[in-house]
């Protein structure tokens, strides 16, 4: 009944607006840049083409130790190449080279200990060559509960070794110590996927030695440890200094034995001094060279370096220890290469 | 209510107490959960808005220009008129959640699609729609094969074009030298569609097509006003036409026609007023007497940043932008293979052990928990189809799979609640099948659907489990501007924020943040569905 007129008002409307329209379009106009170069929309929005002309996406997973670290660093180069979209994921060590890195589907991946030649061999399969660089170091870092005063002084290398390894697997303190009290050990720790995981392997128990117990509560959330040992008065935990710097408060952390026979804490010190070891680390990461023959990536990666002596992001905010300017100049010397080799 | 005996000679006692007992423990029951959840979201709203660090003179302004008036109006409405203070909290119901919602739109025409862009599409569907419709004028004399193929082929050409031999309509927009400037394409593309739409509904409401014209004018210069005083105030001129033509016009085109036909009720309209004026003139009087307000991380740098290392300066720009996208993306895959299926289901398929197999199995993955379709995805996805991980479009369609059993079962219930005689009086008249389900069935059961639908997209805005699974970064700084692009979402960001970054910062400021904006984001589109429900049941 009323569609007649719908029809009538819509015509009509329209006369309207596409006069008031062309009136509109003489005066608003620009000229069109954007659009000359196809329609593909990746890099050519007039939103993100502001500061630089750096553009792309760089995608990253690994660590969750190094996580931290290249969060930073990406929300500064970002801040400066506004173009350049950088997506982080925190997936573990090994499982990032598993799953993301060596199947091509990210350009970087963090990791808290060296690549291993199986994960070299998965690489080269697939034609990605990892390139090695230092990006700091850390002291990992096992926690106890606040209220654990039985420790005393701290553990020794063969105690961690009693507490985490698969053949001793002790169920109570006093199994390791006839001194302590009889009560369950709770552990918690990173997944067998972490490059913390790893690198403890290496250190405690020995490429030889036993294999890491299998009966803790494993997680890739350093959160999630550190929440665990909180609550629990008999529990232990490791993972890296960054998480425990910013919860001091909530847990205590270990002084371990060194090679020298003294009880030395985690910390920035410590660790550069190497005074505290075996358990500080080099922290890598491993842009793929394929990757790096793109503009983005490179200028990222050499950001990276540029940055990786700087205290303020390093060592105050994520809590490691910067590299060396000897350090630093190395692995940008290694960088440079890698960039030549892939263009 | 203390307990009473009755005693009547011969009949014995009865004691009360029992169902007394009963029915409060039932009420306990049903408070349970209510209040448990109240409980915890004043906390994480006590922790992300703060409201105890604003100035008392603060509160004291609000009080005396927003609640203080609207209190009074309200009570004397609610006393004397209660329908005109439904439709008086109903405007101002429209003006928060179209305004959360065309702010959303903002987002995607300044940062995600160029206005260019979209431009050139829509200039791309109306050329083949008009074919269309040129079309069926003739439609007679036309084969019904060849129409459908010549539909097919006309849109098929005009929005993708022959590669290499002919330029589709969107490219050849786009590659137009000279063209006008984004808010003026925005404000004619979408002040123009809103202003079509405000201009027939008053023209229907008045039966007069010079109202609608007027109407429609007026709804298209409003939107134009409110750009061109961006230009001078320094607000992003696009944000602002956006938010004009999907936010002010629609609410004040609700209110206008509310004004016009419902004479009993219009008074209401006076209370939606004092709100407004009230928290605008409150807003101004705050600033100038400079009272400051609370320090809510809920703020607008909150809500424009990217995330960052320390939790002060973080932000959800980018989790909003990919949760719309998603949504998007989720609700174009879901919607017609859902409406599909269940009119399938409904209205053709025979009821026999296949039928009532798949019947089964649908309702059984309606349960299926989202960590599993998550699993699906990135198995099907990424593994057997070789997509790159976390992008928008895995999401979408992982999203999209999950929700698609729900969209399923409340459509079809939408369908049966269709009375069967409307039906049968349609097929009493020579109607066909098809032409009974496009003419009667349909029309009847969307609102239904469409309530069903966006429930489900409630569900889907709040999964994580998919979306790690698939692989979506934890950390990302810029919006994603295409579907291969990384995406991240709401809900993952608050996860990856709660445990990634441990410092207790985080936790108690960017994450109660995070979960307000999210939460506002679900009770926006749950009040949205509810809306359609109550309209759509006191109709029928």
């Amino acid at each position: 009944m009323t569609r007649n007129s719908d029809v009538l008002s819509r015509r009509k409307f329209l006369i309207a607006s596409g006069a008031a329209g062309l009136a509109g379009l003489a005066g608003c106009t620009e000229s069109n840049e954007g659009g000359s170069d196809g329609g593909s929309g990746d890099s050519d929005d007039s939103g993100s083409d502001g500061s630089g002309e750096l553009s792309g996406a760089i995608d990253i997973a690994g660590s969750s130790t190094v996580f931290p670290l290249a969060t930073a660093m990406a929300e500064r180069f970002q801040k400066e190449n506004t173009g350049v979209n950088i997506n982080i994921q925190s997936t573990g060590s090994g499982g990032g080279f598993a799953n993301y890195f060596c199947t091509g589907q990210t350009d970087f991946n963090n990791a808290s200990r060296p690549i291993k030649s199986e994960e070299e061999s998965q690489c080269s399969s697939e034609d990605i060559n990892p390139v090695e660089l230092k990006v700091a170091t850390d002291a990992l870092t096992v926690i106890v509960n606040n209220d654990n005063d039985f420790i005393g002084e701290g553990l020794t290398i063969e105690q961690l070794e009693t507490i985490f390894s698969a053949e001793t697997a002790p169920t109570t303190w006093a199994d390791v110590n006839s001194e302590w009290p009889d009560e369950e050990i709770e552990i918690f720790g990173p997944t067998d996927a972490s490059g913390t995981y790893d690198y403890f392997i290496e250190a405690i128990l020995g490429e030889e030695g036993p294999d890491h117990r299998q009966d803790y509560s494993a997680t890739e959330q350093d959160r999630t440890i550190i929440q665990g040992v909180e609550g629990s008065e008999f529990a232990i935990g490791y993972m890296g200094y960054a998480y425990y710097s910013e919860n001091t408060d909530a847990v205590q952390a270990v002084a371990i034995e060194n090679d020298a026979g003294e009880f030395v804490a985690p910390s920035l010190d410590t660790a550069l001094s190497g005074e505290y070891n075996p358990l500080s680390r080099p922290l890598f990461t491993y842009p793929a060279q394929e990757s790096l023959a793109e503009d983005h990536v490179a200028a990222f990666a050499r950001y990276w370096m540029e940055n990786s002596t700087s205290k303020e992001i390093v060592a105050d905010e994520v809590g490691y220890v910067p590299l060396s300017e000897d350090e630093q100049s190395e692995m940008l010397d290694k960088l440079d290469s890698a960039i030549e080799a892939a263009n | 209510m203390a307990t009473q005996s009755d005693t009547i000679e011969g009949f014995g006692q009865v004691s009360r107490r029992a169902g007394i007992i009963f029915r409060y423990l039932l009420m306990g029951a049903t408070m349970f959960g209510i209040v448990t959840l109240a409980i915890l979201l004043v906390y994480v709203a006590n922790d992300a808005l703060q409201p105890l660090t604003a100035d008392p003179g603060w509160y004291l302004v609000f009080f005396a220009t927003l609640v203080a008036p609207a209190t009074l109006v309200g009570a004397y409405l609610a006393r004397t008129n209660l329908d005109a203070l439904k439709l008086g909290a109903l405007v101002v119901g429209t003006l928060a959640v179209t305004l959360m919602f065309s702010g959303g739109a903002a987002i995607l025409f300044v940062d995600i699609v160029p206005p260019l862009v979209s431009l050139s599409y829509a200039v791309g569907l109306v050329v083949p729609f008009a074919a269309v419709v040129l079309m069926t004028k003739y439609e007679d004399q036309i084969p019904f094969t060849v129409r459908v193929a010549a539909t097919g082929a006309i849109f098929f050409l005009s929005l993708f074009g022959i590669p290499g031999y002919y330029h589709s309509i969107p490219e050849m927009v786009q590659k137009i030298p000279v063209v006008p400037t984004e808010w003026v394409i925005v404000t004619f593309l979408l002040g123009g569609g809103v202003s079509v739409v405000v201009g027939l509904y008053f023209a229907r409401l008045r039966e007069n097509t010079r109202a609608g014209v007027v109407a429609g004018v007026a709804a298209l210069a409003a939107t134009g006003l409110f750009a061109v005083s961006g230009l001078f105030t320094g607000v992003n001129p696009t944000a602002l036409a956006v938010v004009t033509a999907g936010a002010f016009v629609p609410t004040a085109a609700y209110a206008g026609g509310a004004a016009l036909t419902r004479e009993h009720e219009r008074v209401g309209l006076l209370f939606a007023a004092v709100v407004i004026f009230g928290a605008l003139v409150g807003a101004v009087a705050v600033d100038v007497l400079g009272f400051a307000g609370p320090q809510s991380w809920v703020d607008w740098q909150f809500l424009t940043s990217s995330h960052s290392g320390t939790a002060e300066n973080a932000g959800l720009y980018p989790a909003i932008g990919g949760s719309i996208l998603l949504m998007i993306t989720v609700a174009a895959l879901s919607f017609p293979l859902g409406v599909g299926a269940a009119v399938y289901l409904e209205e053709y398929a025979p009821d026999n052990v296949f039928t009532r197999f798949i019947d089964v199995n649908i309702s059984n993955l309606a349960g299926v928990p989202s960590v599993v379709y998550g699993l699906l995805g990135l198995g099907v996805f990424v593994t057997y189809l070789g997509q790159a991980t976390g992008t928008v479009l895995i999401g979408g369609a992982t999203l999209a799979l999950l929700i698609l059993p729900i969209v399923i079962i409340s459509s079809r219930e939408a369908i049966r609640s269709v009375p069967s005689d409307m039906r049968q009086a349609s097929y009493g008249m020579g109607a066909t099948r098809w032409q009974t389900v496009k003419n009667v069935v349909l029309p009847e059961a969307f609102p239904g659907i469409l309530t069903g639908t966006i429930l489900a997209l409630g569900r889907a805005i709040g999964e994580t489990a998919p979306l790690i699974m698939i692989g979506a970064p934890n950390v990302l700084f810029s919006l994603p501007t295409e579907l291969s692009s990384k995406v991240s979402a709401m809900p993952l960001q608050v996860y990856a924020w709660s445990s990634l970054f441990a410092s207790e910062d985080f936790y108690t400021k960017a994450v109660p943040a995070g979960v307000v904006v999210l939460l506002a984001v679900l009770l926006a589109m749950n009040s949205v569905a509810i809306v359609l429900r109550n309209k759509f049941e006191s109709e029928s």
